[in-house]
């Protein structure tokens, strides 16, 4: 016990003293808190942008344009953050185009200060003909804004055709109005007042994390097995320890790194999004716009199963490299042989995407029960809905039973392996090796 | 007699196609130097892995300290340098040596004060706190060594210590060994450097092609070797001295290495008579001793010409 522990503290304090994991540990906090903050303050940078309506029609056409883009608001809900600043300029009795080029001259001048104009929206009688709006602008580039703008445009333009048609606006406006379908997540006869887009934004998140830690942290151990075989310290270590002891100790340490690292990121991630409103506010921003944000909040309790798969998949994909690593004499070499191990855990993470369309269906269900797999499906579908504590357990022994197998087959392999030089064998050769005594 | 400190009972290992060591039987008295010698191929990594128990012999036992406890379980008492030998190229060096004593089942704390002492010892005190890949090839071989011998085993095994070393570090190791030995210990060192384990050992095992073909006090098998020899050197005009070398009613057998020569005298000639013809040829004689046989002729009268040259060969990539 005393010497896997010292294999063990051995792996854990060379890894976590190096400055990959310092830096990987540091910049993934910072990336999540990014992520977090930066709709916040671009929320908060968006200016007000400063149009001139240049009616330039009969009638209400262009106070009807003014109107609608001084009631436009930011997320085109009622009460919102406003967009423009609106000012709407009658051409009247003077020549449109004279009009026109002196607004133009007033566009895009940073130096004018308040005067300086977005752009100039152009209103004249052939645009009910014609269906054509001009818009003179310096910010003609932005889709998001051209869009919003020509929307905004339409809406006033139709108004305005449908009252010269003698049609009642307000009847058309409620008549077309589309119904949105809100959807909110019921788990186990609780409203969780979480929508059904955040929950399945956290299902995503969590398949990609696992995905990568799965197969950071198992080339880690696949890789440190072959550098002590090129090192030619193995016999060293085998006239000490049991291969068994080693392999333990080897992926325990390796897998505490691991498991340090995904907590620091999961406690950040659940920081951060528990405290979003507090983070919005010393911020400045309506925390209105931060909660029609798609971000999750995260049970602790999805949080701890999350991290209690990891560590059986961990501890089952790290046994397989570290098998496939003994077999193999350098680094180079364990690129090709761990395919196999590496499309199974890509594997896992296509299976979760087609599984979220149906999280409890057959499929669903069946997979939660087979150990390659388990390590995604089961924690994901527990964050789309809590599963009932017999299937966590149910998938968590099946998962423990997996661990088992593989660790021994991989210490069997393991065993021969890291004393091995030369051709590297075939599958039917280390399976000789599973059944030498 | 005490209880032989290893005792090596008619082990038998086959490899895929051929037989590295076949019915080997060796005992190694405790507080002696004890030479594995052979050529390369003959099986003596082997025989040590057996002793060590990382790989297990096809028939035959090995018995450690009289009692039933394996390689692997006794590795507090034992320090092995394998011939294979590397480190972790990132740990420091300090760490390290606390590492290689805990998974031997030494606690930490004491692990650590050893290291320094042993540091100290082979005046690495600058670089406890160093990567291993800043230190030179020689300094690494000596914190191997460290490594091996500091959790004050009772006995070493020693692969091939001296391979690759150069002579300053090589003195530097031959002394911590013998002095280890002074101190009661048991020392078992394979090598095919025969000089060094003339000078070093009490009692050696040839082994050629996995068996044994020699086994005794190094006095013992000097004596059994018999027969007249001496050394010869000479300082110039060697070649005239060729064809005396050759005379079989005067020198039985002639290790020639151009500038010297050890001979065995054919049996009932006259030593005299070697010098006078030696002298009559004109070759430029500056040495013509009596001596005992040299480990080396023995080595290659009972291993054969053949392995001589293999171990010649092999003496290069090794070192």
């Amino acid at each position: 016990m005393h010497k896997t522990w010292a294999v063990i503290r051995r792996e854990f304090i060379e890894r976590v003293r190096t400055r990959q994991f310092l830096i990987g540990t540091v910049l993934g906090p910072i990336l999540m808190a990014v992520l977090i903050m930066a709709p916040i303050l671009l929320q908060r940078n968006t200016r007000v942008k400063h149009l001139v309506v240049l009616d330039a029609a009969q009638g209400q056409l262009g106070s009807r344009v003014e109107l609608a883009l001084v009631k436009a608001t930011r997320d085109d809900k009622p009460g919102g953050a406003v967009r423009y600043r609106v000012e709407r300029v009658v051409a009247g009795d003077r020549p449109l185009e004279a009009v026109r080029d002196s607004l133009v001259a007033m566009t895009d001048r940073r130096e004018l200060g308040e005067k300086s104009l977005d752009g100039v929206v152009l209103i004249t009688e052939d645009v009910l003909t014609r269906d054509t709006v001009k818009y003179l602008g310096g910010n003609v580039g932005s889709m998001a804004e051209m869009g919003a703008l020509s929307r905004i445009v339409r809406q006033a333009v139709l108004l305005e055709k449908l009252t010269r048609a003698g049609i009642d606006p307000n009847l058309m406006v409620a008549s077309v109005k589309p119904v949105d379908l809100y959807a909110l997540k019921v788990s186990q006869g609780q409203l969780t007042g979480q929508s059904g887009e955040a929950s399945f934004a956290l299902a995503y998140v969590m398949s990609f994390v696992l995905y990568m830690a799965l197969l950071l942290y198992g080339v880690q151990v696949m890789t440190s097995t072959v550098e002590e075989k090129t090192n030619r310290i193995n016999e060293i270590l085998v006239s000490s320890l049991r291969p068994f002891q080693l392999l333990l100790g080897k992926i325990v340490g390796v897998g505490s790194v691991g498991l340090l690292q995904l907590s620091i990121w999961a406690g950040t991630a659940w920081l951060l999004t528990s405290q979003r409103l507090a983070i919005a506010k010393a911020f400045g921003t309506s925390p209105e716009a931060i909660s029609s944000m798609p971000i999750p909040d995260i049970p602790a309790g999805v949080l701890a199963v999350f991290l209690l798969f990891f560590l059986l998949g961990f501890f089952f994909y790290s046994a397989a490299y570290a098998a496939v690593g003994s077999s193999c004499n350098t680094v180079q070499e364990t690129q090709q042989a761990s395919m196999p191990v590496t499309i199974l855990i890509a594997a896992g993470l296509m299976l979760m995407f087609r599984l979220l369309d149906e999280p409890n269906g057959h499929l669903a269900r069946v997979l939660s029960l087979v150990p390659p797999f388990a390590p995604f499906v089961t924690p994901v579908r527990n964050s789309l809905s809590p599963l009932p504590l017999q299937e966590l357990l149910a998938s968590v022994a099946v998962m423990i039973i997996g661990v088992l197998v593989m660790a021994w087959l991989a210490g069997r392999i393991y065993r021969v392996g890291i004393l091995m030089y030369g051709k590297r064998p075939s599958m039917r050769e280390m399976l000789r090796w599973v059944r030498v005594r | 007699m005490a209880q032989p400190v290893v005792q090596v009972d008619n082990i038998t290992k086959r490899f895929a196609g051929h037989t590295a060591v076949r019915n080997l039987s060796l005992e190694i008295p405790a507080g002696v130097i004890f030479g594995l010698l052979g050529p390369n191929g003959a099986g003596k990594s082997t025989t040590i892995r057996m002793i060590m128990d990382i790989i297990e012999p096809d028939e035959g036992r090995v018995v450690l300290f009289g009692g039933a406890l394996k390689g692997r379980d006794l590795s507090e008492r034992i320090g092995f340098l394998p011939e294979e030998r590397g480190l972790y190229k990132k740990m420091r060096v300090i760490d390290h040596l606390v590492f290689f004593a805990e998974i031997k089942g030494m606690p930490s704390r004491a692990a650590r004060q050893k290291a320094s002492q042993w540091l100290e010892r082979l005046g690495l005190h600058d670089w406890v706190n160093h990567k291993v890949e800043d230190l030179s090839k020689g300094m690494q071989q000596k914190v191997q060594f460290a490594g091996t011998l500091l959790h004050e085993p009772d006995l070493l095994l020693l692969d091939e210590p001296f391979s690759g070393l150069d002579p300053v570090n090589a003195q530097v190791m031959k002394d911590v060994v013998v002095d280890i030995a002074r101190q009661g210990k048991t020392v078992l060192f394979s090598t095919h450097i025969m000089e060094q384990a003339e000078k070093m050992c009490d009692h050696v095992v040839i082994i050629s092609r996995g068996q044994k073909v020699v086994d005794g006090t190094m006095a013992e098998i000097k004596r059994e070797a018999g027969g007249q020899h001496v050394a010869l050197a000479f300082h110039r005009d060697a070649g005239k001295a060729a064809r005396v070398l050759q005379d079989r009613s005067l020198v039985a057998k002639a290790d020639d290495y151009g500038a010297s020569a050890e001979l065995e005298l054919a049996a009932g000639a006259d030593p005299d008579r070697l010098l006078q013809a030696l002298v009559l040829s004109g070759a430029g004689i500056s040495r013509f001793e009596m001596v005992e046989p040299s480990l080396e002729s023995i080595f290659i009268a009972k291993v054969g010409k053949d392995a001589a040259v293999a171990v010649a060969v092999e003496d290069g990539p090794n070192a």
